[in-house]
């Protein structure tokens, strides 16, 4: 990987993504810390990048690297940590039964994903989709739901969920811009998995005849 | 070697803007800026080269004096659009504490927003203590103006006693 890819490009992307992670945009703008369990939904996400080959901690920090490339090598690791937690933060609903029904969702998806041992690739794939599901959930979904006009979308929703109580479902309505900042973040940090640096395939070297 | 300096300097480079870069995440959600103004303002006043605008703030407080308390506070935000100016923040406590001020009543939603304002003014003082020598003041110190609208945002006996008309506004 080059110099400037681990010392600049890596952590810019990904401490953008953990302050673009808990921006909250309404009439002002709020910075939300990520609740407790969004730590532990990164530190599983962290433990399936290494345990997929996503990231290859021994290639950011070894003894034969030079402090600086350690220095640097940690802050990618740190960086990737809180973009982590931050994506979680973002893309799980403020409140409520919503709340406590994503994080049940996205905890059994990473503890499904770490026992599966999946290779880089299908990470990468899985992130996308776990990301990109609780996206869909979020601003699409409960944002039509939240929303105080009545759209197609919400009539469609509300014959659907004809019988559930909505006051356990609905959030605070989302300002028109959230959805597209929240996306334009998910990329980013998609961007910055399929950055990091990888753990390469053993090679088996076999002599023909034998 | 070149080759190898450059790099060196790409990778130290690279760790100063990362660590800088932190560090301003970290303030703002320690800080809670809610404007671009309170943004560049936090980061000029944590160099200690934040400045209010004078002209502003001498309006502000030309109109204090001739009890015009609502004008006074657009002058006074005026003043200090970012928020970091602890005296500025006081005199718009105050004004809030004279606009809400009754003899027979408190107006509690001019004194909240004055406790907001003079929790503020106490938090950017330095060592959080703020004194103003004003002597059209008759409350010189953020403790004394808070304790005032805190009290006054209380309901308590001594609310209906009826001698409380002929107290005087500080």
């Amino acid at each position: 990987m080059k110099a400037v890819t681990e010392a600049v490009y890596l952590p810019a992307l990904f401490l953008t993504v953990a302050l673009l992670g808990g921006l909250r945009v309404d009439d002002r703008l709020t910075f939300v810390p990520p609740p407790l369990f969004a730590l532990v939904l990164g530190i599983m996400l962290f433990g399936v990048l290494v345990r997929g080959h996503v990231l290859a901690p021994e290639r950011l920090m070894r003894a034969s690297r030079l402090p600086i490339e350690n220095l640097n090598g940690f802050a990618v690791i740190l960086s990737t940590f809180f973009a982590a937690t931050q994506i979680f933060n973002l893309v799980t609903p403020e409140a409520g039964l919503p709340f406590l029904l994503f994080n049940v969702f996205l905890f059994v998806l990473l503890l499904n994903t770490l026992a599966a041992s999946p290779d880089r690739v299908s990470v990468l794939r899985s992130m996308a989709v776990i990301t990109g599901a609780a996206f869909i959930l979020k601003f699409i979904v409960l944002g039509a739901l939240s929303s105080p006009g009545e759209g197609a979308l919400k009539r469609v929703l509300l014959a659907l969920l004809e019988g559930v109580t909505l006051g356990t479902l609905t959030q605070p309505p989302l300002h028109p811009a959230a959805g597209y900042l929240a996306f334009a973040t998910l990329v980013l940090f998609l961007v910055g998995l399929a950055m990091l640096p990888a753990r390469g395939r053993s090679v088996a070297l076999i002599k023909s005849g034998e | 070697m070149l080759i190898v300096m450059g790099e060196r300097t790409v990778r130290l480079t690279g760790l100063a803007l990362a660590m800088i870069y932190a560090s301003f995440i970290v303030w703002l959600y320690v800080r809670q800026p809610q404007t671009f103004a309170e943004v560049t303002g936090g980061l000029t006043a944590s160099v200690g080269a934040y400045r209010i605008d004078q002209q502003a703030f001498d309006d502000g407080l030309a109109l204090f004096r001739r009890d015009e308390f609502e004008a006074a506070r657009a002058a006074f935000n005026r003043a200090d659009s970012a928020g970091q100016d602890a005296r500025t923040q006081f005199y718009i406590a105050y004004a809030y504490y004279r606009s809400g001020w009754g003899r027979l009543y408190q107006d509690n939603e001019h004194f909240k927003l004055g406790l907001e304002r003079v929790d503020k003014a106490i938090a950017l003082a330095p060592g959080h203590r703020l004194i103003v020598d004003d002597p059209e003041l008759q409350m010189h110190t953020a403790d004394q103006l808070r304790a005032e609208l805190a009290e006054g945002m209380r309901v308590e006996a001594s609310d209906f006693n009826p001698m409380r008309m002929f107290r005087k506004r500080k």
